[in-house]
């Protein structure tokens, strides 16, 4: 019985490789052979990147008599990669399994399930930390003399360290259970446990650099810190240089604090799993509906259907807070900003709202709420079809959602630059009516390519806002719109002045956006119409 | 208030309609009988302006739906066999956007999102979001959009599917009421029984092309509608 569920498990924990999360259909063995290799890349490249990383930290601090530092640092690394790849998957795994009420339901004890969906966690965060430690122990191999204990503890740890990532993530996936079974909005905890990830993410990476350089300059004082906090990977540290004592007492509290959780999760785990989670009934008060046109109403529910997915706001919507944090940097940072645009521009007023216009118009690209927007109808575009509107009113509502939601913050930018730049009074007009014809377009095209290559069939959302050409096509077809106007200035700089070529600019993008538009009014709502999903 | 006339659909050089004709007068409910695949909701597609056709003409309240679909949809509500409504809204959010498309004033949409809501019972889950609901509180929540705006015909596609005993009753007395004040309804049905009863007139349709049609009296004489209907397709 356990046999059954353990390989039932790892088929869930795999199924990414043999199935197609678009069709849900097994690939083929070519697309297995295919998708295969892309990975090995995409995980190739990750682990050369922590191979240097291990390499730029493990001589000095060997040097320095600090080899357990080094391992404990990678150790710590590799515990944070794990938990990140299997925290969320252990709070899908274990409390939002799908099959959990057929399971309860079958003569099978809870804890050999609790143990089935544990070994799926595990793996999962095994596979994440190995990422890091594989390229971490070649390079500690490199550079310490080897004997039977240092390879055989080396070998083991990330064996032990799995359970300590397991340990955690279920902490964490426990928190997360918590929070969600007593929270109505499930969507705000999404939302806000992505961005505060997003938020760390950058913050980290803005300041890994100092963090290694002071470890590398002080290991002694760091040493004494790492020591004091982080006991387990002190011993694992120096597990790692083949001492027995402390490969028991890494081993023995690793393997200690699991047995705690398990036994915790043992005693919870059905209240749980089987909790209704934020389904609080929330009982209907009739309040005096106000009557909106039509016009209104499609807006309202794109609005509706924006608010309501977090995967949505998450990656079509993001650029909203980036344009306003880009901003409050701008006018933080202006007297940089200033200088770097003298360098650049030699002091040309026309090339200075160029680049202001360029740099304006990249903060935009970000939004792409239209592109995925009508493969997001799915299942219910019936409705769209059946209902006395138009193609063009539902079209023209999604365009107007994404004008909304990136032309409000793209003004906060627009005065930012304004503020900064000072430019003569034609310069003053470009920025504006640049970006916003330039916004227009984008948005335009994002539609274009959503109804040339709709995708109503999905099963889940994730599909059409990430893994769908048309979503890929208006977030770099934005990047290489401007870089081709940027080139085109370059190489007619010597002919063409720059208010001159700004103006040529402008009345292409006039064009454009006609062209687009007249498309989508035309053919574009022909085409709505007939959509099946 | 419903004509089809010569209506023929081809999926693929196969014809799912092939040559259909049907009328339906206000005041009918008319029932759509034919096994799975025979062509009932493709017709009944058609009708609602999803699909297009390469044949015929179809009009509603004299208008065609190939010219001025809008002016069509306006008049028709359509309830699908598996309503896929918005998840990411709640009940009286989707019944207000339905509401609000079609025009209708903040009185009646409250006078007649009460007077349904309460009938099938659906009053207390309005709040809930559509996510939520199971599939006969979508079908319900369907049926009560549907009669939102007062439309002159509603087209059905399996109605009864997934509705408890009791939504089932109140959904066929609604029917009758409907059209005894000059509105059409015409809809499809594998429960004989159901066409049998609360139909004034029915058709059946085998692979794509009407067989018969009439009163239940006439297609069904002095059998029964099921013993007709199995005559038929063992006669295929």
């Amino acid at each position: 019985m356990t046999g059954a569920l353990l390989k039932k498990q790892m088929l869930e924990v795999f199924a990414w490789i043999y199935q197609d999360r678009k069709t849900g259909k097994n690939r083929s063995r070519r697309g297995i052979i295919t998708y295969g290799l892309l990975y090995t890349v995409i995980f190739g490249f990750l682990a050369v990147m922590f191979y240097v990383l291990a390499d730029t930290m493990c001589a000095p601090l060997i040097n320095a008599g600090f080899s357990w530092l080094y391992m404990a640092l990678m150790g710590l690394l590799a515990v944070t990669v794990g938990m990140f790849g299997s925290v969320f998957n252990t709070f899908a795994t274990l409390y939002q399994a799908k099959d959990n009420d057929l399971l309860f339901s079958m003569p099978i004890p809870v804890r050999t399930i609790l143990i089935a969906r544990l070994s799926g966690v595990y793996v999962i965060g095994l596979m994440y930390e190995l990422f890091v430690i594989v390229p971490a122990i070649i390079v500690y191999f490199l550079n310490i003399r080897l004997t039977f204990l240092t390879v055989l503890f080396t070998v083991l740890i990330p064996v032990i360290l799995s359970f300590l990532i397991l340990a955690i993530s279920c902490i964490l996936g426990y928190v997360i259970a918590w929070i969600s079974s007593h929270l109505k909005n499930q969507k705000i905890l999404t939302v806000i446990v992505s961005l505060a990830f997003i938020v760390g993410y950058y913050c980290l990476c803005g300041s890994a650099g100092n963090v290694l350089q002071v470890i590398l300059q002080n290991p002694g004082n760091f040493g004494r810190k790492v020591r004091g906090v982080l006991y387990p990977l002190y011993h694992m540290g120096l597990a790692a240089g083949g001492n027995v004592g402390s490969m028991l007492i890494f081993g023995a509290i690793v393997l200690g604090l699991f047995c705690v959780v398990y036994l915790v999760l043992a005693h919870s785990f059905i209240k749980l799993a089987t909790t209704n989670k934020g389904s609080a009934k929330k009982k209907y008060v009739e309040k005096t509906a106000r009557m909106h046109s039509g016009d209104r109403a499609l807006l309202t529910k794109e609005f509706a259907r924006f608010l309501g997915s977090p995967a949505y706001m998450l990656n079509c919507g993001l650029g909203i807070l980036f344009m306003l944090a880009a901003a409050v940097l701008l006018f933080i940072k202006q007297d940089t900003i200033i200088k770097t645009l003298q360098m650049m521009s030699a002091g040309k007023d026309g090339i200075v709202v160029a680049i202001a216009v360029a740099g304006t118009c990249m903060t935009t690209t970000m939004n792409d709420m239209t592109a995925p927007s009508v493969s997001l109808e799915g299942k219910n575009i019936w409705l769209a079809q059946v209902l006395p509107v138009s193609g063009w009113s539902v079209l023209k509502a999604k365009l107007h959602m994404h004008l909304l939601l990136t032309l409000i913050p793209a003004a906060a930018v627009i005065a930012s630059v304004e503020w900064i730049v000072r430019p003569s009074l034609i310069g003053a007009l470009f920025i504006p009516v640049m970006t916003v014809l330039f916004v227009i377009l984008m948005a335009a095209l994002g539609l274009l390519c959503n109804l040339k290559m709709p995708n109503l069939t999905w099963t889940s959302e994730i599909v059409p806002i990430k893994q769908s050409a048309s979503v890929a096509i208006a977030l770099f077809g934005g990047w290489g719109i401007i870089t081709v106007f940027g080139v085109g200035y370059y190489l007619l700089a010597r002919v063409i002045a720059p208010y001159a070529y700004l103006a040529v600019v402008t009345l292409i993008l006039v064009f454009a956006d006609i062209a687009v538009i007249h498309w989508l009014k035309k053919r574009g709502s022909r085409i709505f119409d007939q959509l099946t999903s | 208030m419903l004509r089809i006339e010569n209506l023929t659909k081809i999926y693929g050089g196969k014809r799912a309609v092939d040559d259909l004709t049907l009328h339906i007068l206000p005041g009918e409910i008319y029932g759509f009988i034919g096994h799975n695949g025979a062509g009932k909701t493709t017709t009944i597609k058609s009708c609602c302006g999803i699909l297009q056709f390469e044949k015929g003409e179809i009009y509603i309240d004299g208008i065609s739906v190939r010219e001025n679909p809008i002016a069509c949809k306006q008049r028709l509500a359509y309830i699908p066999d598996n309503p896929d409504l918005y998840d990411f809204m709640t009940g009286i959010r989707f019944l207000n956007y339905i509401a609000d498309i079609f025009g209708v004033s903040t009185d009646a949409r409250q006078e007649r999102i009460r007077r349904y809501a309460d009938m099938f019972e659906l009053t207390e889950n309005l709040s809930e979001p559509i996510s939520a609901y199971s599939h006969g509180m979508k079908q319900k929540l369907a049926i009560i959009s549907a009669l939102i705006h007062d439309p002159k015909l509603i087209i059905m596609d399996e109605p009864f599917v997934g509705l408890d005993p009791k939504a089932s009753h109140l959904l066929k007395l609604t029917m009758r009421s409907f059209c005894d004040q000059g509105a059409a309804i015409f809809f499809s049905t594998h429960v004989l029984e159901v066409a049998e009863k609360l139909c004034d007139k029915v058709a059946i349709i085998q692979d794509g092309k009407l067989i018969r049609s009439g009163t239940v009296e006439e297609v069904k004489g002095d059998s029964s509608l099921e013993n007709v209907f199995l005559e038929l397709e063992e006669a295929k």
